[in-house]
């Protein structure tokens, strides 16, 4: 259940938000949705893939934070999260509506009444509220910058499935489908012009970046194969 | 110095004709800068007879070749997933009698064969529903993919249900914007011939005189190139099958929102049978009968009972059916397509399939010059008198198979004087052993192949003698793949979105292309 409504320093004065990630409270996902500006953050932890919204059908960008449904690896144990936690983990249980920002007031970061303060005495927005909306500063445009430079991936046929089979030291195997990555041999095909195109753009770095992450996914296989071996 | 083969000009618009464009154009566009060229030239008066809405899973690759989006495919020809076809009250014509002929092959197929096995121990299931999950999923109105499943791939194998009239426009604007075909509205008024007989050039009204290389006789009925020009007979086949007429109404549907089914539904009649096909916008029936078993009047109340009174007042179309196709397809350098081809009562959608493979061969087995042509022609017209005879027979099998005996159209049916010899002959065979793969239909590109065969056999309560020893050897692979078959039923129903609302969403989002 959720109830969200839009802030408003008046009525969630006394509000109060578990900030810091953890599993119980909403972060135990395998896949998080990410925006470009995030990609140079985000490339030397994880893999950046591409999948596409089962509702719509339309790519979107993510992180792989683990392997299972349910999964984050990079949670650390007494809480928080290793290396860097993707705007979409720190900005709930916060939204958008408009241009207003709301709140999920049934979300469990919420519901226990402890945590961090929105507002101060003045009525004024804390720091840990002005880093949400700092997150949301950047998701917004983020999410349109990403839409735009998906299409330019599409209109140069530059994606390509990609089947990520995996195994691990107690016998069984995963294999992870509905992922997309770069089509290196067609980026090497392409000709001039849309290279340039897509280095003037800043494309061109995204792309690389993409590539560059998918060094990630033998990191992460290799993560999750040292709690099986820890038991 | 031998004559070169670069000018094709296709006489004739609809979906044979553009359709052969496209997939001539697509084939050879490299050469075009060599001076190779494809012109269509289409009346700007005649009309398009486009009842043809069914389609074979073909298509999909035919269109993918030609560079079509699929997603402007569904857009713009009011198109839905079509999944095959449910066949009512054909074998003893109740009210519960039916059985479905679906597009996805029986589990394994390749592997091993399954009616044997499904023969001994049925357990009330229907063999379609035994082996193939695809039963289920038009039960339950279902799509055969999701909004996540790229352009041409599919959960389930699919074809489409289309709007013709709608669907040669939308291949026209393909076909010249991206393929270079060049398009010539204008009139034929006159055929220009060499000595030899072959096609120079035809005279049109408004542009002149266009001559050609290769012509495709895509006029229809008429057949104004190959069997009005170069004489060539038409062979009746009304003798076999005996329907001859076809009245035809578009219903619309309660809400625009009301399920639509992703099969084709053939109910039989008293003196032939109504199509019921379910496009986004409307349904589209019809009653094709025969004409010396009813009368118009009867035939026109037959329909108004199936649609219900309610569209009394629609306009209803009468289209008559010649069943029979060219006596030869390919003469001298003119070769026949679609209708002018010929054409059989739409009871398996065959009509669009035919010319996909006729357009193909003709594109793959393109003569370089005019020395070879007769070669490729004379094999054209086997492959094709093969083809035309095979569907005949494979259409005739869902008469021979019935039981009922309420009318003289389904009596005279079983007249073994109606019933061609190599059916007969198979109908024998079939007693003592199942169509499978691994015989004479395994055909490249058999239009129909056996899998074919044995929903509609099967599905009609025919019966092949299975010895006790027969399925002893496979017995395990053949539960594994029943097993196999039932886990993929349960997995599609619980992923797959109803037809309806996938068709909504595809309008709405589009389909990716990976």
């Amino acid at each position: 259940m959720s109830n969200i409504v839009v802030l408003n320093s008046g009525a969630h004065r006394d509000v109060r938000v578990q900030a810091g990630a953890s599993a119980k409270l909403g972060d135990n996902q395998r896949y998080v949705q990410v925006v470009v500006t995030e990609f140079p953050l985000l490339a030397v932890h994880y893999p950046i893939l591409l999948s596409k919204d089962t509702e719509t059908g339309a790519f979107f960008c993510g992180a792989m934070l683990g392997i299972d449904e349910g999964e984050n690896l990079f949670l650390k144990e007494g809480g928080g999260h290793e290396g860097y936690r993707p705007l979409n983990l720190q900005r709930a249980p916060f939204f958008v509506s408009g241009n207003e920002l709301a709140i999920d007031l049934e979300h469990p970061r919420v519901a226990a009444g402890k945590g961090e303060p929105l507002f101060n005495d003045n009525g004024e927005a804390t720091p840990y509220l002005e880093s949400i909306k700092a997150a949301f500063q950047e998701l917004k445009p983020g999410i349109e910058m990403t839409k735009r430079f998906i299409q330019t991936l599409l209109l140069l046929d530059l994606l390509e499935p990609i089947d990520v089979i995996l195994g691990f030291d107690d016998g069984s195997k995963r294999n992870l489908a509905d992922l997309y990555t770069i089509n290196q041999e067609a980026l090497r095909k392409l000709p001039d012009a849309s290279v340039v195109e897509l280095f003037r753009r800043g494309y061109l770095q995204l792309i690389y970046l993409l590539i560059a992450s998918l060094k990630q996914i033998p990191v992460l296989a290799q993560k999750k194969n040292s709690r099986f071996l820890s038991g | 110095m031998a004559q070169q083969i670069q000018s094709i000009v296709i006489v004739g618009g609809g979906t044979a004709g553009w359709l052969t464009a496209g997939v001539i154009a697509a084939r050879h566009k490299a050469r075009m800068k060599a001076g190779f060229s494809v012109t269509l030239i289409e009346s700007p008066t005649v009309g398009i007879i486009g009842v043809g809405e069914g389609t074979w899973p073909s298509l999909r690759s035919t269109l993918e070749k030609m560079g079509v989006s699929e997603t402007d495919l569904i857009r713009h020809s009011d198109a839905a997933f079509k999944q095959g076809a449910k066949f009512a009250r054909w074998t003893t014509g109740a009210e519960d009698d039916g059985y479905y002929h679906p597009l996805m092959l029986p589990q394994g197929f390749t592997q091993l064969n399954l009616a044997p096995h499904w023969l001994s121990h049925s357990d009330g299931r229907s063999f379609s529903d035994s082996v193939c999950p695809q039963e289920q999923l038009c039960e339950d109105g279902l799509a055969p993919k999701t909004i996540a499943t790229p352009e041409y791939k599919g959960a389930a194998n699919y074809a489409y249900h289309l709007d013709a009239g709608k669907f040669a426009p939308f291949l026209q604007k393909h076909c010249t914007e991206r393929l270079g075909v060049r398009h010539v509205p204008a009139d034929v008024v006159s055929v220009n011939q060499t000595e030899s007989g072959d096609i120079k050039s035809v005279v049109t009204r408004q542009a002149g005189e266009i001559a050609g290389d290769l012509f495709v006789d895509c006029t229809g009925f008429s057949s104004l190139l190959l069997g009005k020009t170069l004489g060539v007979g038409f062979k009746d086949c009304s003798d076999v099958l005996f329907c001859d007429a076809a009245l035809a109404l578009q219903v619309p549907y309660d809400a625009p929102d009301a399920p639509m089914a992703s099969h084709t539904i053939s109910t039989a009649q008293s003196a032939g049978w109504i199509w019921d096909i379910g496009l986004p916008t409307r349904r589209g029936t019809g009653y094709v009968y025969s004409t010396r078993h009813t009368s118009d009047a009867e035939a026109h109340e037959t329909l108004m009972r199936y649609v219900g009174p309610q569209h009394r007042d629609r306009p209803v179309r009468k289209i008559p059916i010649r069943s029979g196709h060219r006596e030869t397809f390919w003469k001298n350098n003119c070769v026949a397509v679609g209708l002018a081809a010929g054409f059989l009562e739409p009871l398996e959608s065959s009509a669009i399939v035919l010319i996909e493979l006729s357009a193909k061969l003709i594109a793959e087995q393109m003569p370089a010059c005019r020395e070879v042509m007769d070669i490729v022609a004379a094999r054209f017209n086997d492959v094709n008198h093969y083809r035309w005879g095979r569907i005949i027979d494979f259409l005739k099998l869902h008469y021979v198979l019935t039981r009922r005996t309420d009318s003289g159209f389904w009596r005279d049916n079983l007249l073994p004087e109606s019933i061609p010899e190599r059916l007969k002959n198979l109908l024998q065979l079939w007693k003592y052993q199942s169509p499978w793969f691994f015989d004479e239909f395994d055909r490249l590109e058999e239009v129909f192949p056996a899998a074919s065969y044995q929903y509609v056999l099967y599905g009609m309560g025919f019966r092949t003698e299975v010895g006790p020893m027969d399925n002893a050897d496979t017995e395990a692979t053949a539960s594994r793949l029943l097993r196999e078959s039932a886990v993929m039923t349960r997995q599609l129903r619980s992923q797959l979105p109803k037809n309806r609302d996938l068709i909504r969403k595809i309008h709405e989002h589009g389909l990716q292309r990976i």
